[in-house]
């Protein structure tokens, strides 16, 4: 793998989080901070890997995010935002519920590596589990975000503040990550079970790319941009996973891959996302540009490098992401999910490129631009920025 | 304290710098050096778009050179996913597929910026979006085409289908462009056109390995540096037509360097196959007659305005120039020879016959003041310019028709789609039951 130390990336993404506190108030209410901490600690240390995740992730972080943006506040939009989230995530944990208990049922066993032993052996009708399996995985999915589930992403960062929505999102992605991981060991065992997870995982990655790539064109507000983004990570996610299970190994190796890319995409999130809520929104092509790129162009640069790596524009570390991904698909002869990687890939990067072109606009002489960009919204920027670019160098430099 | 700020740099130095750069990484044959010099040329020209009075009408307007660049930089990360030579653990006809993807979009890339792709086709009759010098850069586009296909001739050279599909579409773009300069009025327009068919014709001379691609290139640089010359001479007072000497001297070598090009594919066309020989000889001679015709008769005569010569001004680039390129030429062929080219007497004669015919008609034709009364041949002459006109116009407003059909599809189709959702709470639940009943009885029907 090709990132460097996740905890270090997700201390800055917890950091520039913790700035964007400051922006509305020179010093946030105390029960405003403690709400922040309770959600971005927690998110933060299931991304660092300092709390390893199972199955069990999956429901708490689920929970803990719904009930941090569950509130009765003057914004309807995080409320609104919480509802759609339990009716999303809440049934998608059902469904997989039932999945899962329909497997312990026709296997006698609650573990899923003795489940797939089990049904490796045939003792148990394979319609139970041919149903059960693509049920299992199915909360899996929707946690990463991919399409058609990439709504739900798209109006977390719509809705919840720029300080929240970064980690938050990262880690439901990476508990999804950690579900799919923690439903599927020990799932070499079963060639079948095998053989059917890899095609339900590469369909769902397909459309997850093809999807994210067909809609990231017509996104007009920068912060669904910024969410269909996060999505497609959950697309790339699911072709990692899919390739690794569809041959047959260990779906172990995936999990090592998971814990650096969910603490860069918190990193690359935590820049892009105040980045978007600064960006103008669906900008004529010749307007006049945003007023933190006229007025602090390096810090939107810092930030659109952060955007620029959640694509994985070639030059930053979210590259070695992708092209690991892409790596994997072509040893594995997977030409039709290559394909879709390769246009998500291509849309990704001219979605950077139109924000880079609408946020600097047209040149304009010698009027004053207004300052409505906080010091502390810059400081995210920043802190997300030049820790993508240590990251990647850090990676030229440690090979 | 607040630091100095520093000052503000010209947007037309910006430009021309990543212009400049763009152009010169397109030489290097690193990974992602040509995705980059794409990019930095698109970016050139969005920098000085966004700095004309109207931003509005120009940024759009060389917004699609983006595309180039966003292919280069799909085969450039291609490159980079593929294994290397002895490493590779993939099936070979995979790897076959994926070579044949970057060749597509080295293509793509060069021929969008060549004009011979019917997207953006007509970008050589609008000028450039830099205030004054505006009129001649988008003539560096199609240079930049060229060379983009000269120097990563090995990726798409080998593929077959590819090879063949990009020679006939650079045959059409450079009868089209030779077509639309003779159509256009003003020189200018007429130059930047001429630039596209030099540019086209050099990349079927590749293709088709009349010769080796390093005489191409020498021949395409004679042609091409003669047009880019006098259309950049142009902001200087037009020097390379002031007089008759002058004028005279730019004629012989716009007639040498493009005669010189054109000869080797005109070559190979009449020493090949039915098929291919004659298609390319047929579209060849045709744009080659056009080519020369308008770099020699279409070259106005500016009067000359001094008197007596300044001091120094003998050895002015203008003068200097035209010796080289006309020197250049012969060598060129000549270098051909010592690398194995020997084409038949016969095919060598006939291949000279169009830029004879086009260049000698010209001259024949040619008169320095236009008639009071136009006579029988200014009348089919102008006649024939317009007929140009018109077809070009009814190319164009086709191949727009049919991207707006294709668009108009699309949209049709994606329409309902984007409508599935309306972003409704319960929506989401229902969608989510709809997916897991899918999930549950797709296994079913395997």
């Amino acid at each position: 793998m090709s990132v460097a130390h996740p905890a270090w990336s997700v201390l800055l993404a917890l950091a520039a989080g913790a700035a964007l506190l400051f922006v509305r108030r020179r010093v946030p209410p105390a029960g405003e901070a403690l709400g922040a901490a309770l959600v971005l600690v927690p998110c933060g240390a299931a991304l660092a890997g300092l709390v390893p995740l199972g199955w069990t992730a999956a429901p708490l972080v689920a929970a803990l995010v719904v009930a941090a943006l569950a509130q009765e506040d003057a914004d309807p939009l995080p409320g609104e935002c919480a509802l759609k989230l339990l009716w999303v995530l809440g049934g998608a944990l059902a469904v997989s519920a039932a999945g899962v208990a329909l497997l312990t049922f026709a296997t006698g066993v609650a573990s899923a590596p003795e489940q797939w032993a089990v049904l490796q052996l045939g003792l148990s009708p394979r319609l139970v589990s041919d149903i059960a399996l693509p049920l299992a995985l199915l909360a899996g999915v929707v946690l990463l975000g991919g399409a058609p589930f990439h709504f739900w992403v798209a109006d977390v960062f719509q809705g919840v503040p720029a300080g929240l929505a970064p980690l938050a999102v990262a880690a439901l992605q990476a508990a999804g990550g950690a579900w799919l991981v923690s439903r599927l060991a020990g799932i070499e065992a079963f060639n079948g079970g095998a053989d059917l997870a890899g095609v339900v995982l590469r369909t769902a990655a397909a459309a997850a790319l093809l999807a994210g790539a067909g809609t990231i064109l017509w996104q007009r507000r920068p912060e669904r941009r910024v969410g269909t983004l996060a999505s497609l990570q959950g697309g790339l996610a699911l072709a990692v996973l899919a390739v690794t299970v569809g041959r047959g190994r260990p779906v172990e190796q995936a999990a090592a891959w998971l814990v650096p890319w969910g603490a860069h995409l918190a990193l690359a999130l935590a820049g892009a996302a105040p980045l978007a809520r600064l960006s103008a929104m669906d900008s004529s092509p010749g307007g006049p540009g945003a007023p933190l790129f006229r007025r602090h162009p390096l810090s939107a640069l810092a930030g659109l490098y952060a955007l620029a790596s959640l694509a994985g524009v070639p030059g930053t570390p979210g590259a070695a992401l992708w092209l690991d991904g892409a790596r994997g698909l072509i040893a594995n002869g997977r030409s039709g999910l290559m394909l879709a990687l390769a246009l998500a890939w291509l849309a990704a990067f001219a979605t950077v490129m139109r924000e880079l072109r609408e946020g600097f606009g047209a040149r304009t002489e010698g009027e004053p631009v207004p300052n409505h960009v906080p010091a502390a919204a810059r400081v995210a920027l920043w802190l997300s920025g030049a820790g993508l670019a240590a990251l990647g160098l850090a990676r030229i430099v440690l090979g | 304290m607040r630091l100095p700020r520093l000052p503000r740099p010209k947007a037309r130095h910006v430009g021309g710098v990543l212009f400049g750069a763009g152009l010169a990484l397109l030489l290097v044959r690193a990974r992602f050096a040509p995705a980059l010099g794409v990019e930095m040329i698109a970016a050139g020209f969005w920098w000085w778009a966004r700095a004309t009075d109207e931003p509005a009408l120009h940024v759009p307007r060389w917004a699609w050179l983006r595309r180039p660049a966003a292919a280069l930089w799909l085969a450039a990360a291609l490159d980079a996913a593929l294994p290397g030579p002895g490493e590779s653990v993939a099936p070979v006809a995979m790897l076959g597929f994926w070579w044949q993807v970057q060749a597509v979009l080295v293509v793509w890339a060069a021929l969008e910026l060549l004009a011979a792709l019917p997207l953006a086709r007509p970008f050589s009759d609008l000028p450039g979006p830099l205030v004054a010098r505006g009129f001649w850069l988008p003539a560096l586009l199609p240079s930049a085409g060229f060379v983009l296909l000269w120097r990563h001739a090995d990726v798409w050279v080998n593929v077959d289908w590819v090879r063949d599909l990009a020679a006939l579409l650079l045959l059409l773009t450079g009868s089209l462009a030779a077509l639309r300069a003779f159509g256009r009025r003003r020189w200018t327009a007429g130059l930047r056109w001429l630039v596209v068919w030099d540019g086209s014709l050099a990349g079927v001379l590749l293709a088709s390995h009349a010769v080796p691609a390093p005489v191409a290139a020498l021949l395409w640089v004679g042609a091409c540096g003669t047009h880019t010359w006098l259309l950049v001479a142009e902001l200087g007072g037009a020097t390379p037509r002031r007089g008759p000497v002058m004028a005279t001297l730019w004629r012989a070598t716009a007639w040498t360097t493009s005669t010189a090009l054109a000869w080797p594919l005109l070559v190979w066309g009449a020493g090949g196959g039915p098929g291919r020989g004659t298609l390319v000889l047929v579209l060849g001679a045709f744009s080659t007659a056009l080519a020369t015709w308008v770099g020699v008769a279409r070259m106005p005569e500016a009067p000359e305005r001094r008197t007596l010569a300044r001091p120094g001004s003998g050895l002015s680039p203008s003068r200097i120039l035209p010796a080289f390129v006309l020197a250049g030429a012969p060598v060129a062929l000549a270098s051909a020879w010592t690398l194995g080219y020997k084409p038949g007497w016969l095919p060598a004669l006939v291949a000279l016959v169009p830029a004879l015919a086009g260049g000698g008609a010209a001259l024949l034709t040619f008169r320095p003041e236009p008639l009071p009364e136009p006579g029988p041949w200014a009348r089919a002459g102008q006649w024939a310019r317009r007929a140009a006109r018109r077809f070009f116009r009814i190319v164009i407003a086709s191949e727009r028709a049919l991207l707006g059909a294709a668009g108009g599809l699309l949209r049709a189709l994606s329409t309902p789609l984007r409508d599935l959702h309306t972003g409704d709470a319960q929506e989401y639940l229902l969608f989510l039951a709809g997916v897991a009943v899918l999930a549950g009885l797709l296994p079913l029907l395997r």
